[in-house]
């Protein structure tokens, strides 16, 4: 209801297709941006320990730290 | 392309408008220009030739403006749908966000269709970007043509639509169903903000 009201406004200041495209697209970007900050204000995880790969028994690595990881960390 | 960039809060999309020949992709960029209030039109580029068939590209950009604290800027392309003009559509497409396929509902137009599509897949292969996951709206251009002259709705979907993306009827000469398509694009492209593959930087 709300969100229609707003659209009218909208429409009545800009052309009415293209008003309705920006109030879709407004809405659309304040959603992700809210997860995107709920997401950046999260407590940081609990660092998980670095540890060297670990071999399995017939040798195979079965795990394996996160390089990429490991470099954006030590960057910041 | 970047799709979000935090550090500078800047959203910026790149959304292709692809598709055969004379399927209507330049007359969809030229209708959403039409409807843009004066103060936010900027310059459409659109190199054509004497026939006015699209050579090199359509450029629209859409400043939408500061949204949530971030500059939001949509660019909209359209590639030259004859064959010939191979190299530019793959140019076109780099960093492409979201693509819009613009069919031409004319039944004799359907084995064009096709081979556009192929078109596009093999160009986003090369480009690194997987088909079946890069943002893909279906429009079927000009249903407002005689019943006997374009195949059904359903027939271009099952041909065309294999991967089941949101698909538009459209009669961009008119202004039918150009919204609606962009509004659709633009909300995949955008979806993938907060999700875990989402470029950020």
């Amino acid at each position: 209801m709300a969100r229609e009201r707003k659209k009218e406004e909208e429409s009545e200041g800009e052309g009415g297709e293209f008003a309705e495209f920006l109030a879709d697209v407004s809405e659309e970007i304040a959603q992700r941006v809210q997860s995107l900050d709920a997401r950046a204000k999260a407590p940081p995880e609990e660092k998980k320990k670095l540890r060297t790969p670990v071999s399995a028994d017939a040798g195979l690595i079965v795990e394996w730290p996160n390089i990429a990881d490991r470099m954006i960390e030590e960057v910041r | 392309m970047s799709v979000v960039n935090y550090g500078t809060r800047e959203i910026t999309c790149k959304i292709v408008y692809y598709g055969p020949g004379r399927s209507g992709k330049t007359t969809n960029l030229q209708h959403v220009y039409s409807q843009l209030p004066e103060e936010r039109k900027g310059k459409m580029v659109s190199l054509a030739t004497e026939t006015d068939r699209t050579l090199f590209f359509d450029f629209l950009p859409l400043d939408l403006g500061t949204i949530s604290g971030f500059a939001t800027r949509f660019q909209l392309y359209t590639v030259p749908g004859q064959v010939y003009y191979a190299a530019t559509r793959k140019l076109v497409l780099q960093g492409v966000d979201g693509v819009v396929f613009v069919a031409d509902s004319q039944s004799r137009q359907l084995a064009e269709n096709i081979e556009s599509l192929q078109d596009l897949h093999a160009n986003l292969a090369d480009e690194g970007l997987d088909p079946r996951t890069l943002p893909l709206v279906m429009q079927y251009n000009k249903r407002d043509l005689p019943p006997a002259e374009i195949s059904s709705i359903e027939d271009l979907d099952e041909t065309l639509n294999f991967r089941g993306v949101p698909h538009f009827s459209a009669t961009a000469i008119n202004g039918g169903g150009v919204f609606e398509t962009l509004r659709s694009i633009a909300s995949l492209v955008l979806s993938r903000l907060s999700a875990p593959a989402a470029k950020e930087s």
